[in-house]
């Protein structure tokens, strides 16, 4: 029995059929998505606590795409171990390599998934200028400014939210919110969704937290670095 | 725009002489960056301007398959029928001539969107070859099929890597439960498939062949299906 489930999670067969399995799940779900109100919460809160207290019969498919992630997380890691045992003695080492750190890479994307699913954090507030709010780290922020500059024909071109960080004894950190670049501090991003000029300056503040960023991050780079290794070496092989 | 429309008759008589092929693309080329530069920004906003893109990354990226088939009369016919279907499509949709939202001037978000028409336009070309492959049995196509997939997946897979950057610094996410979020991932599962599948004896061949053609279905689908007729952050 023991023999036949390590088989079973070694087999490249088993790979395909979990893919074709997770496409089919995810297929089913992205027609199961759009035509139901409840997905429209899905980002209000961490994954797992929306999964639990969504009825089965929407969510069905989000669980068997998880089961069957689980499943190509064990397959993945059995396969790349065999894979580095059975051919460590070729001479192209990178090459036997670089599809191991591509499956490291997946991983810890999926890993960042997991860790945002269990504990990513989300909150909203409209907020104006000198709007002080209280963040789940039990740190006050402060809006001081909100600059906006359009053009004449009407659009915002550019935009800026001078923000502060307060204690006890008044702001101990100044920053500034602009496109692109959010204030990130103890794990904390704030970030600014939307942006009103008239009839007075008003901004809509997202606060969230995401466990899994580090890791997106670094199961990417691996994974960018593994691909294009592994194009580099075929190419250079065939000439 | 009378470059614009200049480039799909040059695409249709690609079909009988390669010349007008690269003729229409060195049109496009020059009406894409007079874009770019009057509207100082990377042309690449709604439909016009993706297909646009997509047509010219289409003939761009065929050269060097169309090379290594040795002027293949059948690849230089598929090329230009595909590439002049999108320009087609490019001139009846509506031209975005706005200024970019500031969120939307960022490296990261260019290069995702670069990298994925580039993927897009491989994987059209994949999907020819394995039609050629289909038609004429010959493994160097098979072979140059799978060469197109693998270098598309590359680039698709940065374009999901950098738009997650983006995404992360522009809305404090890097990804999102939405159609065009999950039509994106079956895309990209679809194609680690066909890498994965391919690996085994079986699959090699006709099978491979159709799983290129297919997945350029989803391509399109992921493109063009999901932005015009689902609410997305993608949406035209």
């Amino acid at each position: 029995m023991f023999r036949y489930i390590i088989e079973f999670f070694m087999s490249l067969r088993t790979s395909i059929w979990l893919i074709w399995g997770i496409i089919a799940v995810l297929f089913a779900g992205a027609f199961i998505m759009p035509v139901r109100q409840e997905f429209q919460a899905i980002h209000a809160q961490p994954l797992f606590d929306w999964l639990r207290e969504q009825p089965l019969g929407i969510t069905w498919w989000l669980w068997g795409a998880i089961g069957l992630l689980v499943l190509l997380t064990i397959n993945t890691l059995f396969c790349s171990v065999e894979s580095v045992i059975k051919k460590r003695r070729v001479t192209q080492w990178l090459l036997l390599i670089s599809p191991q750190i591509i499956h490291i890479g997946f991983l810890f994307i999926l890993l960042a998934h997991l860790l945002s699913s269990i504990g990513g954090f989300k909150g909203t507030a409209i907020a104006r200028e000198g709007t002080i709010l209280r963040m789940p780290n039990d740190v006050s922020l402060q809006v001081e400014k909100i600059n906006i500059s359009i053009d004449p024909s009407g659009y915002i071109r550019n935009w800026s939210v001078d923000i502060g960080y307060m204690a006890d004894d008044g702001i101990f950190k100044a920053d500034r919110i602009m496109p692109n670049k959010p204030s990130i501090r103890d794990g904390m991003g704030v970030y600014v969704k939307d942006i009103q000029p008239y009839p007075f300056k008003a901004i809509m503040l997202e606060i969230s937290r995401e466990p899994g960023a580090a890791w997106a991050l670094i199961g990417g780079i691996l994974f960018a670095l593994g691909t294009i290794a592994l194009i580099m070496l075929k190419m250079k092989r065939e000439g | 725009m009378l470059l614009a429309f200049a480039v799909f008759p040059l695409y249709l008589f690609g079909i009988w002489k390669r010349l007008f092929l690269y003729a229409g693309l060195a049109l496009q080329v020059v009406y894409i960056a007079s874009r770019g530069i009057s509207f100082e920004r990377l042309p690449l906003v709604g439909a016009h301007d993706t297909l646009t893109f997509l047509s010219a990354s289409i003939v761009l990226l065929s050269i060097p398959f169309g090379w290594l088939l040795k002027r293949d009369y059948l690849f230089n016919v598929s090329v230009s029928i595909m590439a002049a279907v999108f320009t087609a499509f490019a001139l009846i949709s509506k031209q975005h001539s706005s200024p970019l939202p500031p969120v939307l001037k960022i490296i990261w978000f260019e290069l995702h969107v670069v990298l994925a028409f580039l993927s897009y336009a491989l994987f059209g070309i994949a999907a020819i070859l394995g039609y050629l492959y289909l038609k004429e049995k010959n493994s160097l196509v098979e072979g140059l099929q799978y060469r197109a997939v693998l270098i598309g997946y590359c680039f698709f897979s940065l374009s999901m890597i950098f738009g997650g950057i983006w995404a992360y610094l522009a809305w404090g996410t890097y990804w999102l439960w939405t159609p065009k979020e999950l039509w994106t991932s079956i895309l990209w599962l679809f194609y680690s498939l066909y890498l994965h599948a391919r690996l085994k004896q079986w699959w090699m061949g006709k099978p491979s062949a159709v799983l290129g053609i297919i997945g350029f279905g989803v391509v399109l689908f992921t493109y063009l299906g999901v932005s015009l007729l689902m609410k997305s952050s993608h949406a035209f």
